[in-house]
C-alpha cells in the first residue's frame, strides 16, 4: 500500500496517496475540478499556462515559537506542479483564486482571435469552456492591438496550425517529444511572436500526429481530414474498433447526415475512445485517417458474375444461385481463404460453411500461426502494458512494433522508460532498440535458434509442474550455443518479476511463425511467466483479427476453440498448390487479396480451372480473376466483434448506411449455407456471437451485455468538465472482455522442443529478400485514403551498402527482381541499418501496376542488370 | 566543408563537457555562426546529426535566441536598443533615422551586405541610453550626429579591411 497523507481541500480533509499530483488528487479524491491548460495527466506538468492557480499552504515550524503552523504562500501557486504532502492545504474557490483565474484567462485571450464561430474546436474547446466558467465577460484589449499571425499554416499535409489560436501550452511539443518520440514540433521565436514550427520532412513526420489535435486545448491544431467539416455538436458518436492492426484501439466514428452526400450519414472524423488497457487515449494516424475507403466511390455495390470472360453486374439472386451451384458441385473439394481483418462473426460463419461441406481447407491470409500458444499461455486476464515498469521485462521478437502495431510500440516504449527491461530480438534494428536494455540480432532463419539458446542458458530453479514436456523442451534448448549477448539477456530475464513477450513473424511463413511462437511459449513456461496478469504471450498478428481467426478455427488444423483435427486440411500454401494442379474445385476468398501482394498466388489463382468466389468491398486484384464477386459491407455499416492480440473481444457498432446492395459477410455466407442445406441464417450478428460463445469454450459467457461493461477510467478524460482538455471520448460502450487463457482456467499446458529452421545459403549472385511491414502501404483499404497517400513509400528495397557493393549495385539503381516467378521493379536504397546479407523489401509498396512483395523471406536471384542508374 | 571537417577537435571538446550531449547545442551553434556568419541549413542538419536532435528543435533554438541567425546578416550588425529607458531617451526616433539613412527596415540587411538593423531589448547599459551595439561593441549616449559619423567610420573600415569584397 502506498504511503498516504492527509490534505485539506476547501476545508475538508482527505486521505490521499503521498507525492501525487495535486490536480489529479483534487479531481479523484475531492471531486474538485481545477481548470488546466498545459497540464495533462498523460504528459505531466509543465507549469507554463498558470491556469491552475490555487491558494496553497504547507505546515512548517514557526522559527520563533517552535510550533507547527500552516504557512500560506504569499502568492497563488500552480496546482499542477505540486505533489501532495502531509498537511497540504488548498483553497480552490476563494475570491483570490477566482480573480487569479479570471486574470490568466484575460491574459490568454489578450491576443486570441475569438473566432469560435468558425473554429473546429468550438463546442468542445477547453479555452471556450473555461472562459465561460472562469473568465471575464469582456476584454480590455483593442482588436487592433492583437497579434495577427498565420491562420492556415500547414504542418505537413495532415495537420494545420492556426497560430493565432495557439495558447503556447506546449502540449503538442511534449506529446511529440516524450510520448511519440518524434520530436518534430518546437517553439520558434519568443514573446508575442512565439509559435509552433516543424522542420521535418515530410512536415510533422509522426504516425501519431493526429493525437495532438485531441490534446490541443484550443482550435490551433486541426486535421486536414476534419477542419471546416462539421461542428462537434452536430455529430453522433458511434463506438467502433480499429480494424488495421491487432492492438484493437477503441475509437469512435463521428457521423453526421450530410447534404453533400445527398442526405446520407457520413463519417466526419475518427476519434479515440478511452480504454486504459488498450489504447489509453491515443490512436495512430492510420486508425484516424484511413477510413475513407469505407465511403469510397469504387466500393462494390452489386454482385458481379463472369460472363464471356468479363465480370458483369448481376442481381443477388442470380449470383447466389451461381455460387450455390458451384459449391454444390465442388462438394468437399472446396477451400476458403479469409482476411484476418474480418470480424469474428464472418470468420465463424465461413469456417462453419466450409466444414459443413466436409472440408478443413481453410486458412487466414496472411497465414501466421501462434494462436494455440496465446490460448494456453497468452497474457493473463487484467494485463495492462501500463503496469509494466521497473523490475519487469518485455521481450519483442521478430517484428517492428512501430510499423505493425503502433500503440503497442508506444506503450512498450513507455514501459521501458518507466524502468522495465526491454529485450528486442530481431534480424535488424528497429525504432524500439533505442529503448532496449538488450538487443539480440540474428541472421534471418535463426529466429528459433536464438530463442532456444536464450532458454537453454537460463538458470532455472525447478520447472512449473503444470506443464507437460517442459523438461524435454528445455533439454532440447540446451543444445543451442548462446553467445555473450544472449547470456546477458538470459541473466537479466531471470530476475524479472513479470514478463510479457510479443512475438512477430518477420520473414517467417506459417510453419516458421508457429515454431517461433512455440519457442517463445517454451521460454515463458519454463520461467513461470504465464497464467497471471502482465505475464505471457502476445502474437503480433499481421491483421486486426488474426487472434479471432485462430480462435474461431479459420485454420486447417483446429476447429473453433482449438479442438485439434486429427487429419488437418490444407493451409494457405497447400491450397495454392492444389488450385494450381486443379485438385480443388472451388475457392471462396472473403476479405483477402492474395493476388495483390503474394507473387506465389499468381500462377495458382490465374491458371486454376476451379471456381473462384471473392467477397470483398472492392474489386481487388483477386476479385478480378474471380468467377463471382459478392459485395460485402465495411465495418462501419454493420456490427460485429474483433479479438485483439491481447485476446480482448470488443464490439463495434453500425455507423453509416450500407453501400449499395452490399451485405455483411456473415449473412452472405449463411445465406449460401442455407441454400446448400446447412441451416437457416442467424437473425442477427448478435445471434452469431451467441453461437460462437456456445461453440468456442474460451468465448463462453461473452455476450453484448458483457462486452458493454465499463469501469471508471483514470485519468478521467473527456468528461463534461473538460478537466483534462483532451477530446478523446469517454468509453460508454464497453471495454470488451479478455478471455482467460488455458493457464488461467485450469486447461492442459504442454511444451515441445522446437527444431531450428534450416539456414538459407545463398549461391553467388543471390540475395535473401525479407519482406517487412510498413504501417502505410498500398493495401486497398488503406490506399483509397487519399490523405495518407503521400506517406506510402515508393518501390524501394533497402540494402546494406556492403551487400550492394558485392552485387555491384549503386544507391538509386532500378533493378528487376524475380520473386516466385513474378518480376517486380524496385529502386535500391542504401541503408546502413539494414542487416548484411538480407535486403528488406517493404510489403505492398507503391509499385506501378503491381504493388507486390514476397510474403515470406525468399532467396532471390539478383538480376544485376540495373535498368536505370 | 562541414563543421566536422574543420572543427572536429573543438566539437569533441564541447561534447566532453556535458553529461548529455544535447547540452552542447549552444556552443556548436555559436561555432557554426562564427564559421559561416550565420547558422546555415547544412550546419543545422549537421549539428542535429552530431547531437541526435531533431532539426525542428534546433530551428526553434535559433528562433529563441536573438543572437543566433539562420540567414545571412550584414557585415555590421547594428542592434539598437528600443527598450523603455532608451525609448525615453529618444531611441525610437533614432532607430527610424538609422533606417532612413540605410534605406531598410529593422530586421533587414542593406543590399551591399554591409549593415543589418535590429531593434533589441535592453542591453544592460541604460545609464548611457540610448545605446546601440555594433557586432557586440557598445556605442553609448547616441544622437543622430554620432550615428552618422559611426556609419561613415564603418563604411571606411569595411573598404580597408576587406577590399576583396568590392572588386
Ligand atoms: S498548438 Fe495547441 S497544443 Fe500546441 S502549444 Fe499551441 S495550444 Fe498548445
Ligand atoms: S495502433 Fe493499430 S489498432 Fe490502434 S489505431 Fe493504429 S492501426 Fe488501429
Ligand atoms: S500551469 Fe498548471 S495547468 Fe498550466
Ligand atoms: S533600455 Fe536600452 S540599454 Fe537598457
Amino acid at each position: 500500500m502506498a504511503k498516504t497523507v492527509t490534505i485539506v481541500v476547501d476545508d475538508i480533509e482527505y486521505e490521499v496517496p503521498a507525492g501525487m499530483n495535486l490536480v489529479d488528487v483534487c479531481k479523484q479524491y475531492a471531486g474538485v475540478d481545477i481548470p488546466v491548460f498545459c497540464y495533462h495527466p498523460k504528459l505531466g506538468h509543465d507549469g507554463n499556462c498558470r491556469m491552475c492557480l490555487v491558494e496553497l499552504a504547507t505546515p512548517r515550524k514557526n522559527p520563533h515559537t517552535g510550533e507547527m503552523e500552516l504557512a500560506w504562500f504569499p502568492t497563488l501557486q500552480t496546482a499542477c506542479t505540486q505533489k501532495t504532502s502531509e498537511g497540504m492545504t488548498v483553497r480552490t474557490k476563494s475570491q483570490k483564486v477566482i480573480d487569479g483565474r479570471r486574470e490568466i484567462l484575460e491574459f490568454l485571450l489578450s491576443s486570441h482571435p475569438l473566432d469560435c464561430p468558425i473554429c473546429d474546436k468550438g463546442g468542445e474547446c477547453p479555452l471556450q469552456e473555461l472562459t465561460l466558467r472562469h473568465g471575464p465577460g469582456t476584454s480590455r484589449m483593442y482588436w487592433e492591438e492583437k497579434m495577427h499571425l498565420g491562420k492556415h499554416v500547414p504542418l505537413g499535409e495532415l495537420i494545420y496550425l492556426d497560430q493565432e489560436r495557439c495558447i503556447l501550452c506546449a502540449r503538442c511539443i511534449r506529446f511529440q517529444d516524450n510520448i511519440a518520440d518524434d520530436p518534430v514540433l518546437a517553439f520558434d521565436q519568443r514573446g508575442r511572436h512565439q509559435q509552433i514550427i516543424t522542420a521535418s520532412s515530410p512536415g510533422f513526420n509522426s504516425i501519431f500526429s493526429g493525437d495532438t489535435t485531441d490534446i490541443c486545448p484550443v482550435g490551433a491544431l486541426t486535421s486536414a481530414d476534419f477542419r471546416f467539416n462539421a461542428r462537434p455538436w452536430e455529430m453522433v458518436q458511434v463506438a467502433t474498433i480499429c480494424s488495421h492492426c491487432p492492438v484493437g484501439c477503441n475509437m469512435s466514428f463521428d457521423t453526421r447526415t450530410d447534404r453533400e452526400a445527398g442526405g446520407r450519414t457520413t463519417i466526419k472524423r475518427i476519434m479515440p475512445r478511452q480504454n486504459e488497457r488498450v489504447n489509453e487515449i491515443w490512436i495512430c494516424d492510420k486508425g484516424r485517417f484511413a477510413h475513407h475507403h469505407m465511403e469510397h466511390p469504387e466500393r462494390l455495390t452489386k454482385p458481379l458474375i463472369r460472363r464471356n470472360g468479363r465480370l458483369v453486374e448481376a442481381g443477388w439472386e442470380e449470383a447466389l444461385r451461381e455460387v450455390t451451384a458451384q459449391l454444390q458441385h465442388a462438394g468437399e473439394n472446396v477451400a476458403a481463404i479469409a482476411g484476418g481483418r474480418l470480424p469474428n462473426e464472418d470468420l465463424f460463419a465461413l469456417q462453419k460453411l466450409i466444414r459443413a461441406q466436409g472440408s478443413h481447407h481453410i486458412d487466414a491470409y496472411p497465414p501466421v500461426r501462434g494462436g494455440e500458444f496465446t490460448a494456453s499461455v497468452g497474457v493473463g486476464v487484467g494485463t495492462n502494458l501500463a503496469d509494466m515498469g521497473s523490475g519487469d521485462a518485455i521481450v519483442v521478437i521478430a517484428g517492428d512494433l512501430h510499423e505493425e502495431a503502433p500503440l503497442w510500440w508506444l506503450r512498450v516504449k513507455a514501459a521501458a522508460e518507466r524502468g522495465a527491461m526491454l529485450i528486442t530480438i530481431g534480424g535488424r534494428e528497429t525504432r524500439l532498440d533505442k529503448f532496449a536494455t538488450h538487443s539480440l540480432r540474428y541472421d534471418y532463419t535463426e529466429e528459433v535458434a536464438t530463442l532456444n539458446a536464450l532458454l537453454g542458458c537460463m538458470k532455472l530453479t525447478g520447472l512449473p509442474r503444470s506443464v507437460d514436456g517442459l523438461k524435454e523442451a528445455v533439454k532440447g534448448a540446451r543444445a543451442f550455443k548462446p553467445d555473450k549477448a544472449i547470456k546477458d539477456a538470459a541473466e537479466a530475464l531471470a530476475g524479472a518479476n513479470n514478463v510479457i513477450a510479443l512475438v512477430g513473424h518477420e520473414g517467417l511463413d506459417g510453419q516458421g511463425s508457429h515454431n517461433l511462437a512455440q519457442a517463445v511459449a517454451n521460454l515463458l513456461m519454463a520461467t513461470g511467466h504465464f497464467g497471471r496478469p502482465n505475464n505471457g504471450l502476445i502474437v503480433v498478428w499481421p491483421t486486426a483479427n488474426g487472434q479471432g481467426a485462430s480462435d474461431i478455427g479459420v485454420r486447417p488444423d483446429y476447429r473453433p476453440g482449438y479442438q485439434r483435427i486429427p487429419v488437418p486440411g490444407m493451409g494457405y500454401t497447400d491450397i495454392l498448390a492444389a488450385l494450381a494442379d486443379n485438385t480443388l474445385r472451388a475457392l471462396y476468398v472473403v476479405g483477402a487479396d492474395p493476388l495483390f501482394d503474394d507473387p506465389a498466388a499468381e500462377q495458382a489463382l490465374r491458371s486454376t480451372l476451379g471456381t473462384i468466389i471473392v467477397q470483398d468491398m472492392f474489386l481487388t486484384a483477386t476479385a478480378e480473376v474471380a468467377d463471382v464477386v459478392l459485395p460485402s459491407q465495411s465495418a462501419a455499416e454493420r456490427e460485429g466483434t474483433y479479438t485483439s492480440g491481447e485476446r480482448r473481444v470488443q464490439r463495434f457498432y453500425p455507423a453509416i448506411e450500407p453501400c449499395g446492395q452490399s451485405q455483411p459477410d456473415w449473412l452472405i455466407i449463411q445465406t449460401i449455407g442455407k441454400r446448400l442445406g446447412h441451416g437457416n441464417p442467424s437473425p442477427s450478428a448478435a445471434a452469431v456471437l451467441l453461437e460462437i460463445a456456445k461453440t468456442v469454450p474460451q468465448y463462453a459467457g461473452i455476450t453484448y451485455q458483457t462486452l458493454a461493461e465499463v469501469e471508471p477510467q483514470i485519468p478521467d478524460v473527456g468528461g463534461e468538465d473538460l478537466y483534462y482538455g483532451g477530446t478523446a471520448f469517454r468509453n460508454r460502450h464497453g471495454l470488451g472482455v479478455q478471455w482467460p487463457a488455458a493457464a488461467e482456467s485450469g486447461g492442459a499446458l504442454s511444451a515441445h522442443p522446437v527444431e531450428a529452421a534450416e539456414s538459407i545459403e545463398p549461391e553467388e549472385d543471390m540475395l535473401l529478400v525479407v519482406p517487412i511491414t510498413l504501417l502505410y502501404d498500398a493495401e486497398p483499404v488503406f490506399h483509397k485514403t487519399s490523405l495518407l497517400h503521400g506517406r506510402v513509400p515508393g518501390p524501394d528495397i533497402l540494402m546494406h551498402p556492403e551487400d550492394a557493393r558485392y552485387l555491384d549495385i549503386a544507391d538509386g539503381d532500378v533493378v528487376r527482381l524475380s520473386i516466385d516467378g513474378k518480376d517486380i521493379t524496385v529502386v535500391v536504397r542504401f541503408d546502413e541499418q539494414a542487416p548484411e546479407g538480407a535486403a528488406l523489401l517493404p510489403r505492398r509498396m507503391q509499385v506501378q501496376g503491381a504493388p507486390m512483395a514476397a510474403t515470406f523471406a525468399t532467396l532471390v536471384r539478383w538480376d544485376v542488370e540495373a535498368l536505370e542508374r | 566543408m562541414a563543421l566536422l571537417d574543420t572543427h572536429k577537435e573543438d566539437i569533441e571538446r564541447h561534447l566532453a563537457k556535458y553529461p548529455d550531449k544535447h547540452s552542447a547545442v549552444m556552443p556548436l551553434l555559436a561555432m557554426a555562426q562564427e564559421e559561416y556568419g550565420y547558422v546555415t541549413q547544412d550546419a543545422i542538419g549537421e549539428i542535429a546529426g552530431i547531437l541526435d536532435l531533431d532539426v525542428t528543435h534546433i530551428k526553434g533554438l535559433i528562433g529563441f535566441y536573438t543572437m543566433l541567425y539562420d540567414r545571412p546578416k550584414g557585415k555590421y550588425l547594428l542592434q539598437i536598443c528600443t527598450d523603455l529607458p532608451c525609448a525615453l531617451r529618444g531611441a525610437e526616433a533614432l532607430s527610424e533615422h538609422l533606417c532612413r539613412k540605410l534605406g531598410i527596415q529593422p530586421g533587414e540587411t542593406t543590399p551591399d551586405g554591409l549593415f543589418t538593423i535590429e531593434n533589441v531589448k535592453c542591453v544592460a547599459a541604460c545609464d548611457c541610453a540610448p545605446v546601440m551595439q555594433v557586432n557586440g561593441h557598445y556605442h553609448e549616449n547616441l544622437d543622430e550626429e554620432k550615428l552618422n559619423k559611426l556609419l561613415e567610420d564603418l563604411r571606411r573600415e569595411a573598404e580597408v579591411s576587406e577590399p576583396a569584397h568590392y572588386d
